[in-house]
């Protein structure tokens, strides 16, 4: 019995999820960025998925997939970099105390 | 020989889900950034299983190799004084919950919609028509990727870069 | 295939070869290591003009089992650490890509523990994990020094990842496929790859070093600097690990030179003998390991800011002109790889001369701004 499709769908939904309480539930801003990580990969795994059951007539999902490597290695690097220099005003990485634009 | 498949798949599953939870939910964020290669190993192999080495090569070289060390030096930067901080938002847990379950729930039943086998075309690897894809169709938005990855590494030294007055 | 190569009923073969090179790689690990180990000391000693081991055994032959017998014995000391596990696990992560490396290296026609068509690839990645593992190593020290020597090491072994893949993509343009059996294919005979693409080679060598932490880029693990990096809160067997992880990606290097560049397994009497290839193809890799350890004993080494300047500044700019050139010749020239190989050989030409003038040039530099700020 080889494993259906919607295995492979099913575990990227819940993969999806967890990040998404990841990022809307921690206070570290690390953490968070960890979080959008999870999501990007559960992304690439239904992509990857569809793009390889349906191989005979398209390969566009995995090439969706290398742009999608491309734009999270740029993503962390700069978010990163926001949060270091956000870290060299105020010693804290808590979002919750990052707030001086609020209100 | 297709239970080793079946049983390669559950495996992976726990991984990823295991570590994704573990992810969210541990005490310290140096636990939570090597569970995320971990997440990461066990998604390239589920890349395997579907019969797409290439992309699951590139997934362990740029994500365990090159973010999760971005992400370790983030993290061994920005020391915080362990200080007993709860790890959630005060108010916002419970909504969270109650946005992010119920959801979860309805979208991983409706998936077992999709009966076919995984991997059941192409059997060759995807190596050449992904290469023929990216090079050929796909040239422009390749250009494009490769000045937003040049834009990021500048934009990242000038934001680190420390004012020397 | 009905009859497989040596005669052997194929649905045996498929196992039975997977078992041999996996076999063939741990005894080239664990030998290897013993040997290199044995040969670093005797050869450096006898380019610094002295003796070397000669009392255990004859030609102190036996010295390596007498360290690892020290090494097995020592008192396992575990300061009190950030976190146990992660100081545990950091040695099995550094070891572990470098000994699933030797699935893919071509012993000998045949002999080779599995043909995947992204071999090339499939190593890269592998070499690009070994950067996690040191990382946690640095950290999970609790120890200041072991923190930046693990930081800096790891921003060396990235920022050399990049001309060595720029290399081994140029070498791929010219043979057109990934599999390392392919490429150990398409060299028959005299023609190896060498002879095309001889700055690739250069180049790949000078990240290789670079990548493996040895002389002159060993900075981070070096005795006089930084009380040892990022291993020095490991001692006995945890330390050997390291180390065999490092004499073991050495030798994986050295593989792949061989394989891209030399021809894998091709040598004389290969055709009648296949096995020969084994042979031919272990003279090669040690020969290159002997290279490393000539290296070693010969320059200096650099210190963190020159060896990254060498890095972004020279070997990114070189690699990336030769792939551009050899890209744009062989979409010119499609049937035949001459045009590359002098492209090749007149830009390593050109690489070796600039050299002194170029240094000439930043040793004047140098002597003006002292001769003012002293002034």
């Amino acid at each position: 019995m080889a494993v259906p499709l919607g295995a492979f769908i099913a575990v990227s939904a819940v993969l999806f999820f967890i990040g998404t309480a990841g990022v809307l539930v921690r206070r570290n801003a690390v953490v968070i960025l960890m979080s959008v990580e999870l999501m990007l990969n559960a992304t690439n795994l239904a992509l990857v998925a569809f793009s390889r059951r349906f191989a005979s007539i398209d390969e566009r999902g995995s090439v969706f997939v290398v742009f999608i490597f491309v734009v999270a290695a740029a993503e962390v690097a700069v978010g990163l970099a926001i949060i270091l220099s956000a870290y060299r005003n105020r010693p804290t990485v808590d979002v919750d105390e990052i707030r001086q634009m609020k209100g | 020989m297709d239970i080793f498949g079946a049983a390669f798949f559950a495996l992976l599953t726990i991984g990823t889900i295991g570590a994704g939870v573990g992810v969210v939910l541990a005490n310290r964020i140096t636990t939570s950034a090597l569970l995320m290669a971990f997440t990461f190993l066990n998604v390239a192999g589920m890349f395997v299983l579907l019969g797409a080495e290439t992309v699951a090569m590139f997934q362990v070289l740029i994500y365990v190799g090159a973010i999760t060390v971005l992400i370790l030096y983030g993290v061994m930067f920005t020391p915080q004084s362990p200080r007993p901080y709860g790890l959630f938002f005060q108010t916002q847990k419970y909504w969270a919950a109650l946005f992010v379950v119920p959801i979860a729930i309805f979208v991983a039943v409706v998936a077992f919609e999709f009966r076919d086998s995984a991997a059941a075309g192409g059997s060759g690897g995807d190596l050449v028509p992904l290469a023929t894809s990216i090079f050929g169709d796909f040239a422009f938005p390749f250009e494009v990727a490769s000045v937003l990855l040049l834009a990021a590494m500048v934009g990242a030294i000038v934001l680190v870069k420390r004012d020397e007055e | 295939m009905p009859v497989g190569p040596f005669g052997i009923d194929p649905t045996i073969w498929a196992p039975l070869r997977l078992v041999i090179a996996v076999l063939l790689g741990v005894a080239l690990v664990f030998n290897g290591a013993l040997a290199q180990i044995y040969l670093e000391r005797k050869i450096q000693a006898i380019i610094q003009d002295r003796l070397g081991p000669i009392h255990t055994g004859p030609w102190g032959l036996l010295q390596t089992f007498a360290d690892a017998i020290k090494l097995l014995g020592k008192e396992d000391i575990r300061a009190r650490l950030t976190d146990k596990w992660f100081f545990l696990a950091a040695p099995s992560i550094v070891f572990s890509p470098m000994l699933a490396s030797y699935v893919v290296i071509p012993f000998a026609p045949d002999i080779v523990g599995a043909d995947l068509s992204v071999g090339l690839l499939y190593l890269t990645t592998l070499g690009s994990m070994t950067v996690l593992g040191i990382v946690i190593a640095g950290w999970a020290s609790n120890n200041k020094y072991s923190l930046i020597g693990g930081l800096r090491s790891a921003g060396q072994l990235i920022s050399y990842e990049v001309p060595q893949i720029l290399s081994l993509v140029t070498v791929v343009l010219v043979v057109g496929t990934l599999s390392m059996v392919g490429i150990a294919e398409s060299q028959p005979g005299w023609q190896m790859n060498f002879l095309i693409l001889p700055l690739a080679f250069v180049t790949y060598f000078i990240a290789g070093l670079a990548e493996t932490n040895r002389n002159p880029f060993d900075l981070p693990e070096a005795e006089s600097e930084l009380v040892a990096g990022f291993l020095t809160e490991y001692s006995g067997m945890r330390w050997a690990i390291f180390f065999l992880a490092e004499y073991g990606e050495v030798t994986v290097v050295s593989a792949i030179v061989t394989t891209l560049w030399f021809g894998a397994w091709h040598g004389p009497f290969v055709e009648v003998f296949p096995l020969l290839g084994v042979l031919w193809f272990t003279l090669k890799t040690y020969f290159f390991v002997l290279v490393f350890m000539w290296i070693r004993a010969t320059l200096p080494r650099l210190r963190i800011d020159q060896l990254m300047s060498l890095c972004w500044k020279v070997l990114i700019p070189l690699t990336l002109a030769n792939l551009t050139i050899t890209a744009v010749l062989l979409l010119a020239f499609p049937t035949t790889v001459v045009p590359v190989a002098i492209a090749n050989w007149i830009l390593l030409a050109l690489f070796v001369l600039a050299l002194p003038y170029f240094q000439r040039r930043r040793l004047v530099a140098l002597r003006e701004r002292l001769r003012t700020a002293a002034a």
